[in-house]
């Protein structure tokens, strides 16, 4: 068993209020986690009592098979990353890695060492000698995140690094973090509202709501098998139908739709969540072919949005509003218009069934 | 797999190292102030109200049913209610010209204004009896007049000069801070200019308006300077604390009459206070918007206006600068250097005495340099060590209000921004009171002086270091704990090295206030001990007029060169500084 990481009922009160509400999660050594969730979640206090800035109200943050509770910030040698930088903006690029090598009463020579290592590993070593507002926004948060690293932290944690860049420098950092840990093998835990941003670097995906994880899995599970309503929405996009199931069929009141994951006998509420890619539409009055005619339903393109690789169609199908995304070449070459009748069809395989207002906000 | 606790199972929390830090500093200062600012007023409230061993009002009673007595009370309130009025009304339309207009020469006209601010208050009386006094150039010469500018009127213009840049600050910021784009708003609208004025502008300006009254009240009825001076019979309740002391050794009446002043300057502080935080909440962040040129009659009626203010704080200093060099004003204008051949007031041995007799050969210059010159020499030790002092007492005090937030924070926080409220006359005398006792051995030393001006400033010190550490960002620290640094390395590496220009400008009102105060230190002086300042007072008191003006011109320059030193030296400006803290 490694230098694991464990939050035990976890849990933060302020006043009455709980931000925090009886977490658990394992965290491997050398395992990228990341939180997930919308803003006021918890998400950022979680780490914050990971990092000892947050004081614990009930439960355990356990390392290394010990309760690190009460331990001071210091003493954890766990590497933080804010979101401002939070560079010290007295000192150059080199003073401002150093510094915590110096905090640890490193030999000098050694320190010299270490920043010209951690400044080749992010690029700047010709920058070294910079204060910090001199460099660009990705260029000190790439600086912030080897100061950071320099001690050799035992966790790095990430507090929403990437959210005050520009779209394009997100993407880079956001591969280079991800070749970092990859090289290094650090335990990472980064904290982020961008479900893309999670998703495409974790090896882990921890999605919160109100305070509770609502979802632990690989960003394929979290995607493809969201556990609730909150994560199907907020882990990307979702049509939602709200019925009532019995056996494998749902009656959403205009009409029943097909569903393959069938559950006990008694009749219950239940949601249906099913994702635009997943959504088939087909152009005409006339029917089309399909597996299972029960899940076709007829519409009208009322809005089409281009979105680069994939065009993303907004189908009235009277009374509910289908969301549908179709690659841009089949979108051409079936040449849909906004106007357009067409059959829209669900795969009974393709829709997730959850009881009905199970973590919906 | 059990988890084993750390070693030493119910260890404090980690925040330990951090809180004993903020703890220890926290009970300093509490210390500090409850020492040097409650317990003097404290004792200055109980003499009042004791005598014999037993509480009684007599005192009180004695002091109104004494007319002439009486007087001064209503006096200070005509005058400060007087003075209140006028500089308010001068000082927003010179704000309003400097923020609203597009009239020329603004950089100029702000810096003039400024310029009372390096001078103790009674240069502005000095020099209004050198131009309106028995002799005074205007009065006699120009219009040959029996008239002259002693008394309640001397007062009112003395004080509206020396209050005028003080309201200014806080008109200035208001003005600048209030979004223009609503006057343009009302004038799209079909308002007349005169209209939007009254009903935009102004309504959007009151908070600030009645923050300036209020801190003008508060200026001119705690100073001592200007009417010592100028007042002659006229009676303040200023004055009239002194008189009883220095004249008669009545410290009972002269508490009884501090405290009575306390009831309208804490009045007076609470109002300004509570407006200040109202005008602050009003001021939105967005950057200026363009001014829309001004037309010519409003441009140069501002203009006209502006440099006639302007021109009467510059006669101010004009006329003091050449009081002192002139021989006998007004009757002889030839130059001279002979009142800055200061004479020596009373038989003493003052504090430089020894250094000099080392140093220097015996002869006429020495006895210049070390006995003549002994209150500049000190004056300037005690305003350097007061502005060290004080700008990092502050500074600590500011970062653990503002950092920090520690349990009863409050009350250090209520403390640091009380002494604002306490008149330097009242809280000098409670210096007396309290520690003219064999045991406070640093009693008679200047270490009573540098600390009483370090607790008599706080207010503003504090305030500005709070503005200032509100824009470091909480990551900062939190950056420096997490890489392992502790609570006061974080202090000194990162913390103070960002306060820097808060804690420069600082420094440079604390050298100013140290070098020009009077009021507080009045009660602190002594035959050894002697303050360029008050030396001024007593030059003045004895009929040497001339060398008061030289020694108020020798403290204004070194007053500027400090500054200039500052500016070059940190590239920051103090006043500019001071400004933004308001």
């Amino acid at each position: 068993m490694g230098r694991d990481l464990r939050l035990e009922n976890l849990t933060k009160c302020y006043g009455g209020l709980t931000a925090v509400d009886h977490v658990n999660l394992e965290i491997k050594e050398g395992e990228f986690i990341c939180f997930l969730g919308p803003s006021g979640c918890g998400k950022t206090t979680v780490l914050r009592m990971i990092t000892g800035f947050e004081t614990v109200t009930m439960g355990s943050v356990i390392f290394d098979n010990q309760v690190i509770n009460d331990l001071i910030p210091k003493k954890r040698q766990f590497g933080i990353v804010f979101q401002s930088y939070a560079l010290f903006p007295n000192m150059t690029v080199e003073e401002n890695i150093a510094f915590g090598l110096k905090m640890r009463k490193m030999p000098k020579k050694d320190i010299a060492d270490r920043v010209d290592r951690m400044l080749e590993l992010i690029g700047l070593s010709d920058w070294r000698k910079l204060y910090p507002a001199q460099l660009s926004g990705g260029q000190q948060q790439r600086v912030a995140l080897v100061r950071a690293l320099a001690p050799d932290p035992q966790v790095l944690l990430l507090d929403e690094p990437l959210s005050a860049l520009d779209a394009k420098i997100r993407l880079r950092l956001r591969a280079e973090i991800k070749r970092l840990q990859q090289e290094l093998k650090k335990t990472m835990i980064h904290v982020t509202h961008d479900q893309e941003e999670a998703l495409s670097i974790a090896d882990r995906v921890v999605v919160m709501e109100k305070g509770q994880f609502r979802q632990v899995g690989r960003p394929i599970d979290i995607y493809k098998n969201p556990s609730c309503n909150f994560v199907a929405d907020f882990v990307g996009t979702s049509n939602f139908f709200e019925g009532r199931r019995k056996g494998d069929v749902v009656d959403i009141g205009r009409r029943k739709i097909k569903v393959t994951r069938n559950g006990g006998g008694a009749e219950e509420a239940v949601t249906l969540a099913i994702r635009p890619e997943n959504v088939e539409v087909f152009k005409g009055d006339s029917l089309p072919q399909v597996p299972e005619p029960m899940n076709l339903v007829k519409g009208r393109i009322e809005v089409v949005v281009f979105q680069g690789a994939a065009v993303r169609l907004l189908i009235q199908t009277g009374g509910e509003e289908i969301i549908s995304d179709i690659v841009e070449k089949d979108f051409e070459q079936r040449s849909l218009r906004q106007g357009d009748q067409v059959h829209v069809y669900c795969p009974p395989e393709s829709y997730l069934v959850f009881p009905a207002g199970e973590g919906k906000a | 797999m059990n988890p084993s606790q750390p070693s030493g199972i119910g260890a404090p929390s980690w925040l330990t190292a951090d809180k004993l830090f903020t703890w220890v500093i926290m009970a300093f200062l509490i210390i500090i102030l409850a020492l040097f600012l409650l317990y003097p007023v404290i004792d200055i409230c109980r003499l009042s109200f004791i005598k014999d061993g037993s509480f009684t009002l007599k005192n009180y009673v004695d002091y109104f049913s004494e007319p002439r007595i009486f007087r001064s009370f209503y006096n200070s309130l005509f005058v400060s209610t007087v003075t209140m009025v006028v500089t308010t009304v001068l000082a927003f339309l010179f704000a309003y010209g400097l923020t609203r207009t597009t009239m020329p020469g603004k950089g100029f006209f702000y810096l003039v204004s400024t310029l009372p601010l390096i001078a103790p208050t009674i240069i502005q009386a000095l020099a209004l009896i050198l131009l309106f006094g028995r002799n005074g150039v205007i009065t006699r010469y120009l219009l040959d007049t029996s008239w002259n500018i002693y008394g309640a009127a001397g007062i009112i213009v003395g004080e509206t000069l020396y209050c005028f840049p003080n309201a200014l600050f806080i008109l200035y910021t208001t003005l600048s801070a209030v979004d223009t784009r609503l006057d343009e708003a009302a004038q799209s609208l079909g308002a007349s200019a005169l209209k939007t004025f009254f009903k935009v502008t102004l309504p959007s300006a009151k908070y600030g308006i009645a923050s300036a009254a209020a801190l003008t009240f508060n200026l001119t009825i705690t100073d001592f300077g200007i009417p010592v001076v100028i007042g002659g019979d006229y009676s303040v309740l200023a004055t009239e604390i002194v008189n009883k002391v220095f004249g008669l050794q009545r410290f009972d009446l002269g508490a009884t009459i501090s405290v009575i002043l306390l009831v309208p300057s804490i009045t007076a502080f609470a109002v300004n206070y509570y407006l200040t935080r109202k005008s602050y909440a009003m001021i939105s962040g967005q950057a200026r918007p363009f001014i829309q040129p001004s037309r010519p009659l409003k441009k140069w009626a501002f203009t006209i206006y502006s440099a006639f203010i302007s021109s009467c704080i510059l006669l101010v200093f004009v006329t003091v600068f050449l009081g002192s060099f002139v021989k006998t004003w007004p009757y002889d204008f030839s130059l001279t250097l002979k009142h800055f051949d200061f004479p020596s007031l009373g038989a003493s041995v003052p504090l430089w005495t020894d250094f000099w007799n080392s140093v220097l050969p015996p002869g006429d210059f020495r006895t210049m340099i070390a006995i003549k010159y002994a209150p500049i020499w000190t004056s300037l030790l005690v305003s350097i060590v007061v502005a060290v002092l004080g700008a990092s007492i502050t500074l600590l005090a500011a970062y653990i209000i503002e950092k920090k937030k520690p349990r009863g924070e409050q009350l250090l926080y209520g403390l640091s921004v009380l002494p604002a409220a306490i008149p330097g006359v009242v809280l000098g005398l409670g210096y007396v009171l309290a520690f003219n006792k064999p045991y406070f051995l640093i009693y008679g030393t200047i270490w009573i002086i540098i600390i009483n001006i370090v607790i008599a400033n706080f207010t503003l010190g504090v305030l500005s270091g709070t503005a200032n550490l509100k824009q470091i960002d909480k990551s900062v620290e939190e950056a420096a704990v997490s890489l392992g640094a502790g609570p006061v390395t974080t202090f000194t590496r990162i913390v103070f090295p960002l306060s820097r220009v808060a804690f420069l400008s600082t420094t440079t009102f604390y050298f100013m206030r140290a070098m020009t105060t009077i009021s507080a230190v009045l009660f602190l002086v002594s035959a050894q001990i002697k303050l360029a300042a008050i030396e001024i007072i007593f030059l003045d008191v004895d009929g040497r007029t001339a060398s008061a003006n030289a020694m108020c011109t020798v403290v204004v320059i070194i007053v500027a060169i400090f500054l200039v030193v500052m500016r070059v030296t940190t590239g920051s400006s103090g006043l500019t500084g001071m400004v933004k803290s308001r």
